[in-house]
């Protein structure tokens, strides 16, 4: 059965189309990340799911239930759905500790003993068992992604949305950050991760899915998108990626992609 | 100099600063209420609660004070047939002159925290309600309290006014004695120094409030 499968989603701001007719279907435990160039529409697919945006149409089918129908139980969808954001959005007047608990005591009516304990368990899982009591602002940026993770962890979701998780770090914070998610997701988690970390969709991915101009354009297994992209656009898109990944440092990223060298892009 | 006056003066300054700070705070915690309904009024989606909140502000703001208590002491008794003491006439002429201008900081407040912080608490499930009383308000409300406490130094000068409506605060007890003695240059010399020294005593507990706020 299919866990959360969107179809026919469109979503518009004013004239400009940033969705069209997209078709997504996600099996429990998979890990789906969605590459593409900035404007694509995979950050707004990812807050159409969750409904922070509002679609203008389509279908979000979640346990067999339509989201966007009136009467679904939008905020208990979210419980099951958690975010994780480009910027962290954690709350800045709560400690590290209360940020994770906010929202099981509220929601899930948890007591503040059994809510603090299982956020210290989830803390240590992402290594800041020591910054319980630290507020949000004296933490780096990678170390305020981790507590956004345990954050959304508390509630126990049966999917994680990652919208950009680590574009906002520093590059040397990237990789405590992407280790976390990594450890997710051999635990099974479910995540539809949208992400510039070629070697993390590569790697860790069950199914990429390369969008541009609002369309899925290629979707498909990572040895599949990276190893044989069969449209053009995703070519070029990957070329110019892996081009400047390949600039950067010596990651071997394009050693998974033959015949689609740093030579054939034209600077 | 014969500083003999101030013997009688002073007295009748400090009970002028009782009533001016009674009215003045009663008047702002009051405003802060109507205040904080009228700026919410402001963001609301619903036409009516927002067009209520724009005419309320829109009245205060287009008219003088001094105006508006004329107005609460003598027009609204004669309409209404209520009897008000002009104590009760100067803390509603507070309450709503300065509820439109905190209604302004409050919405100022609420629409400066970021929206990631909403997105944030929208979800991990939590209702918009919860959102706004556990996550939105505590943070707009530290953001505004220099801005409250500004306006709360504003209403305190502003009950000078409020001798017009003889209310007993401190401008009514230095025309009292002005008029009674005719010693005009000491009882307003001395009145505006004590008014100095009054404000000046708030504006230095308003930088110890903000020095705190940013720690």
């Amino acid at each position: 059965m299919k866990l959360l499968e969107v179809k026919h989603l469109a979503k518009s701001f004013g004239d400009l189309e940033v969705l069209k007719d997209i078709h997504l279907k996600v099996d429990k435990g998979e890990v789906i990340t969605i590459i593409g160039p900035s404007g694509s529409g995979k950050s707004t697919l990812l807050r159409c799911i969750n409904q922070l945006e509002t679609p203008t149409s389509g279908e979000i089918i979640y346990k067999n239930q339509n989201m966007l129908e009136k009467g679904a139980d939008i905020r208990k969808f979210r419980e099951e759905v958690g975010m994780v954001f480009q910027k962290f959005n954690l709350f800045p007047m709560k400690t590290v500790l209360d940020n994770v608990t906010l929202a099981p005591v509220l929601t899930k009516h948890k007591s503040k003993a059994e809510a603090r304990e299982y956020a210290m368990e989830l803390l240590k899982k992402v290594g800041l068992e020591s910054k319980a009591d630290a507020k949000p602002a004296m933490l780096s940026g990678g170390q305020q992604q981790r507590v956004a993770i345990a954050r959304a962890l508390a509630m126990d979701p049966e999917v994680l949305l990652f919208d950009e998780p680590t574009s906002a770090l520093d590059p040397e914070l990237v990789g405590e950050v992407l280790n976390v998610m990594k450890d997710l997701a051999k635990e099974g988690m479910t995540m539809i991760v949208v992400t510039h970390e070629m070697a993390f969709a590569r790697d860790v991915s069950d199914r990429v899915i390369f969008m541009a101009d609002g369309y899925i354009v290629e979707e498909g297994s990572p040895e599949q998108i990276f190893g044989n992209p069969q449209e053009e656009r995703t070519k070029a898109f990957l070329a110019r990626f892996l081009g400047d990944e390949e600039q950067k440092n010596t990651t071997p990223a394009v050693n998974a992609v033959p015949g689609m060298m740093v030579g054939t892009v034209v600077r | 100099m014969d500083l003999s006056f101030l013997s009688v003066l002073l007295p009748m300054l400090f009970e002028g600063l009782k009533v001016t700070i009674y009215i003045a705070v009663v008047g702002i915690l009051l405003g802060f209420l109507v205040g904080s309904l009228a700026g919410f009024g402001l963001i609301a989606k619903n036409k009516v609660a927002r067009t209520i909140a724009e005419v309320y502000i829109w009245i205060i703001r287009a008219t003088p004070l001094i105006v508006q208590a004329l107005y609460v002491y003598y027009v609204v008794p004669k309409m209404t047939g209520l009897d008000m003491s002009s104590n009760t006439a100067g803390i509603i002429v507070i309450t709503f002159n300065s509820g439109a201008f905190i209604a302004e900081i409050v919405r100022g407040a609420l629409t400066g925290i970021d929206p990631g912080q909403r997105e944030a608490g929208l979800s991990l499930g939590l209702t918009p309600g919860q959102t706004m009383r556990h996550i939105i308000i505590p943070q707009a409300f530290r953001s505004m309290l220099p801005a409250l406490f500004n306006q709360f130094i504003i209403s305190v000068k502003d009950t000078a006014l409020l001798s017009v409506i003889v209310v007993n605060e401190i401008t009514h007890q230095i025309e009292s004695y002005a008029s009674i003695t005719f010693k005009t240059i000491e009882a307003y010399t001395t009145g505006a120094v004590f008014y100095l020294v009054l404000i000046s005593i708030l504006i230095i507990a308003q930088k110890m409030i903000e020095r705190r706020l940013k720690k």
